[in-house]
């Protein structure tokens, strides 16, 4: 109580948080040489929802996905929505924590980015495949060629993002653990 | 009761934090990211090409095809009064640098650091050297969203600059588009040069596209061309904005737009 408001540790903590999503979101737009593959780049909003995720619950992860996902919109267009990809990215990186199937180290983080990125990249396939499949004056192109297109974005996507996730998790995760640690 | 206030005393913080997390990322959504396009657009701003490398573009290329553009316009201006013609694109444009791309991988688009300050407003026509590049579809402040003619939901009316045979280019994702013919045996043949139509409603016409790349001629049920871009898009830097009122109202630019209206078969009445 005696605490100024900008000493406290929850401020810190909302500051770095909120610091983090929006550095991330100034990434999406550049395309720095050597961060991308085939025209892609990382999926930094991806690796972000599940460096929040993999300690927190299914509801946490899927608010941060919906959040996260609405800020990706504003980037590009409402239509197909990203919110549906990143919750359930964020879903499903929390229950899989929980199951304790994986160790948390760096290599398991970047094999679940991995898994993720082709899991999101899916779901927005098939969304814009399902606008393609029920609407007549679709402006999408055929089925086999989103789903050419989508084996492309989605490794190019996977990899990268995989293999910089660890540049986000490490610090972030850090982080919050130590924000974490000290509360009775 | 009870148990509602004591979750609400042990929840409140937490509850109060999620909602101002969803409204403002809600609120940022409903602007189209205006403001994270402008904190972009300043965070960005050292490594934008300076004032210094415009004047060396310019120097070096526009003052050579503005020699050659007079020449033509003197020309062509006998022409257009005999004709009753508009020429669509003669005022000059807004010169603007591309400072980023799509911020997903399914959008062709690129970031502009010219906006609504500078005069851009949605519906202006893009074009680069090499031609058309795309239509502008969200503009901030100090930045404009262009929509790529590469992306997979653009249409443009195109026609066959030799023969006239209108068309309607479609994007796939790469500096390749289609051409859908709209007669079945149309007379074309590789290399032809593709322009904007007249029936085009988003983009004015005569304005370059690319060059006929191969045929199908079989294909149904319209015959299709490939078409080679001659701006190159994924390299692009520099572009330049033209003042352009589509004969359309676009209210949502990315969603399925009027433009397919000259489309065979899908929504012509």
């Amino acid at each position: 109580m005696t605490k100024p408001l900008l000493k406290q540790p929850w401020v810190l903590n909302s500051a770095v948080t909120v610091g983090s999503v929006l550095l991330c979101l100034l990434l999406l737009p550049g395309r720095i040489p050597g961060l991308e593959l085939l025209g892609v780049s990382p999926h930094w909003l991806l690796i972000w929802v599940v460096a929040w995720s993999i300690k927190r619950t299914m509801w946490e992860g899927a608010i941060a996905g919906l959040v996260l996902g609405l800020l990706q919109d504003a980037m590009t267009a409402p239509h197909p929505t990203h919110t549906l990809s990143l919750i359930v990215v964020g879903v499903l990186t929390a229950r899989l924590q929980k199951q304790r199937y994986l160790q948390e180290d760096i290599v398991s983080v970047a094999l679940i980015v991995f898994a993720m990125a082709v899991i999101a990249e899916t779901v927005l396939a098939l969304q814009i495949s399902l606008n393609q499949l029920i609407s007549a004056d679709s402006l999408y192109p055929s089925l086999p060629k989103i789903w050419v297109y989508h084996q492309r974005i989605a490794l190019s996507s996977a990899i990268l993002s995989s293999l910089w996730a660890p540049a986000l998790y490490y610090p972030l995760n850090r982080w919050w653990d130590k924000y974490n640690t000290p509360e009775p | 009761m009870f148990a509602l206030r004591r979750w609400w005393t042990r929840h409140a913080l937490k509850a109060g934090m999620v909602t101002l997390a969803i409204s403002s990322a809600w609120l940022l959504r409903a602007t189209q990211g205006a403001a994270l396009y402008e904190a972009y657009h300043w965070l960005t701003r050292p490594l934008q090409p300076g004032v210094s490398r415009e004047e060396q573009f310019e120097n070096s290329y526009i003052l050579e095809l503005q020699q050659r553009i007079i020449e033509l316009e003197n020309q062509n201006l006998a022409l257009q009064t005999l004709e009753s013609y508009e020429a669509s694109l003669s005022q000059p444009g807004v010169r603007a640098a591309v400072i980023g791309r799509a911020a997903d991988h399914w959008w062709q688009h690129v970031i502009l650091n010219r906006g609504s300050r500078q005069g851009v407003a949605p519906g202006h026509v893009v074009t680069g050297p090499g031609g058309l590049v795309g239509r502008v579809v969200a503009v901030s402040p100090s930045t404009s969203k262009v929509l790529l003619i590469s992306d997979p939901t653009s249409r443009v009316g195109a026609k066959v600059s030799r023969s006239r045979i209108m068309g309607v280019v479609r994007g796939q994702s790469n500096n390749r588009v289609v051409m859908e013919f709209f007669e079945k045996s149309p007379d074309v043949k590789a290399g032809d040069v593709i322009v904007t139509s007249s029936y085009s409603r988003l983009f004015p016409q005569d304005v370059p596209i690319g060059r006929i790349e191969s045929l199908d001629l079989t294909k149904s049920p319209a015959p299709e061309a490939t078409i080679q871009l001659s701006s190159p898009l994924p390299i692009l830097e520099w572009v330049v904005i033209h003042p352009f009122n589509p004969l359309e109202s676009v209210d949502e630019p990315t969603w399925p737009t009027p433009d397919d209206e000259d489309q065979p078969g899908k929504n012509s009445p």
